[in-house]
């Protein structure tokens, strides 16, 4: 197997009390962050619409932001289409590693799954907001 | 190996908590008692109606807390007066007696310690140990749990992983803490009916002590999370840290995206107002349209053909009970490969 061997002391530090001594840091900072946010919890509201009605559609029914590609996908393409798809990209994401076996040989590797990477964000971010917007 | 103790760290964790802890409760008790309106203000003849005190000792305003003591604020008998004012934080003596615990008991438990302590080395006749290596010793001598501990925490971390963006999976795990706390708080008060859910949730918001609080930082910690899983994914997609030998890793956690936008996507009908609901009718119907199995799908989320009373049930039993436990149970996987394998080495 592949690089599964332990690296020499020069390049790693003990996972107690060094490693876990910065986590603790990062937590701690979050934890203030999650504080922060309570305490606006007081002044401000994540708010309540109006109560359920199901016979009474409003204007604008909108999902959360992070479905919110796909919904603005779904008015061009046709119902069957966007719900395959979806499904279709959610199952080749999961089987990637046994897609793309081959073992990186250089950082060029690197370049080439980032541009891939920024264009698949660029497009869904367009998307997003092009469907908050509309 | 032997375990480095280094008490600095520990004392640095519990101290910036209690302080944070204790600027949060000094702070918002603060704002609390500011925006309560003075209402209960003495007022009418400066003598005191003793008949009308008797009355009022009759009904049980002595229960009341001493701020509500006049008859016109007086809360109905059978409403139980302590729900009442530990709740919406009328009271407010609620730290108080918390305080007074806390330092008699600590002096106590000092005092208590002290003369154990002394009567001890005078009975035994050896030189005392701290009570920590006491019990460390205690529990070693019976489970013998020092050995396999200092393996799994001498564990060396390569330095390259020291890098800001390797935390991203961790901070998805904090907020996971997080979500699963405020959850719990928020499951106090939550009712899972059409009927009553936004009613409960109104309740959340104005009654409840810190409730507003609580729910923001539920909101946000879950937008927060889903982020944080992302980023996370694309930092993996990148450095190609899914390759062999760490397959499974990136299945895991790919199942582990799943369960958030799980979370989200049942969470989100739980307020059961306008906007929950319709956006929850347009999530099932794009399930719905799917080929072959997409009735099935649609009847299985919605439990019927429409968003109703049974969906709302079905859908906070997956979101407090199934998916927690699933995600659980994945992060355990994920978290044990990510340490058997190691963390990538980046070209």
């Amino acid at each position: 197997m592949p690089d599964i061997e332990t690296d020499s002391s020069e390049e790693s530090v003990p996972f107690y009390p060094d490693h876990v001594g910065k986590e603790a840091k990062v937590v701690i900072g979050f934890t203030g962050l999650v504080l922060l946010i309570g305490l606006a919890g007081i002044f401000f509201s994540v708010g309540l619409g109006e109560p359920a009605d199901p016979l009474n559609t409003p204007a604008h029914v909108k999902p959360e932001w992070y479905f919110l590609a796909l919904y603005q996908l779904l008015k061009y393409i046709s119902k069957t289409a966007g719900a395959v798809l979806p499904v279709i990209a959610v199952i080749v994401l999961t089987i990637w590693p046994f897609i793309d076996r081959k073992p990186d040989q250089s950082s060029k590797n690197y370049k080439r799954r980032a541009i891939l990477v920024a264009i698949t964000m660029l497009v869904l971010i367009i998307m997003t907001i092009w469907g908050e917007v509309s | 190996m032997k375990i480095t103790f280094r008490r600095s760290y520990l004392i640095f964790i519990l101290s910036a908590l209690i302080t944070l802890l204790v600027i949060f409760f000094a702070v918002t008790d603060q704002i609390q008692a500011r925006a309560t309106p003075k209402e209960n203000k003495p007022s009418g003849s400066p003598s005191t109606n003793w008949s009308q005190v008797n009355d009022l000792f009759a009904k049980g305003a002595h229960m009341i807390a001493p701020s509500s003591f006049s008859a016109a604020t007086l809360p109905p008998p059978e409403q139980d007066p302590c729900l009442h004012c530990h709740i919406t934080g009328e009271d407010k003596g609620l730290w108080t007696p918390l305080v007074r615990w806390i330092f008699f008991g600590t002096a106590g438990l000092i005092f208590v310690f002290g003369i154990y302590r002394s009567s001890s080395v005078w009975v035994n006749r050896v030189p005392w140990k701290p009570l920590t290596r006491r019990t460390t010793e205690w529990v070693d001598s019976r489970y013998e749990i020092s050995d396999p501990l200092s393996t799994f925490l001498s564990k060396p971390v390569p330095k390259f992983a020291q890098r800001w963006w390797y935390c991203l999976g961790g901070i998805t795990a904090f907020l996971f803490i997080v979500q699963g706390i405020t959850g719990i708080m928020l499951a106090f008060y939550y009712k899972p009916t059409p009927e009553t859910a936004y009613s409960s949730i109104q309740f959340i918001e104005t009654q409840v002590r810190f409730g507003s609080s609580i729910r923001m930082i539920h909101h946000w910690a879950a937008n927060g999370m889903i982020i944080m899983c992302i980023g996370h994914m694309l930092r993996v997609f990148i450095m190609g840290a899914y390759k062999n030998p760490r397959e499974f890793n990136w299945v895991s956690g790919m199942l582990l995206l799943l369960l958030t936008l799980g979370f989200g996507l049942t969470g989100y009908l739980l307020p059961w107002d306008q906007r929950a609901y319709w956006a929850t009718t347009v999530a099932t119907e794009i399930a719905g349209s799917i080929p072959v199995i997409g009735d099935l799908a649609l009847v299985f989320a919605r439990v019927g053909w429409d968003v109703a009373a049974q969906t709302l049930n079905r859908f906070y039993a997956l979101h407090i009970l199934v998916l927690p436990i699933a995600t659980l149970g994945f992060m355990g996987a994920h978290f044990l490969m990510v340490r058997r394998v190691g963390i990538a080495k980046p070209l």
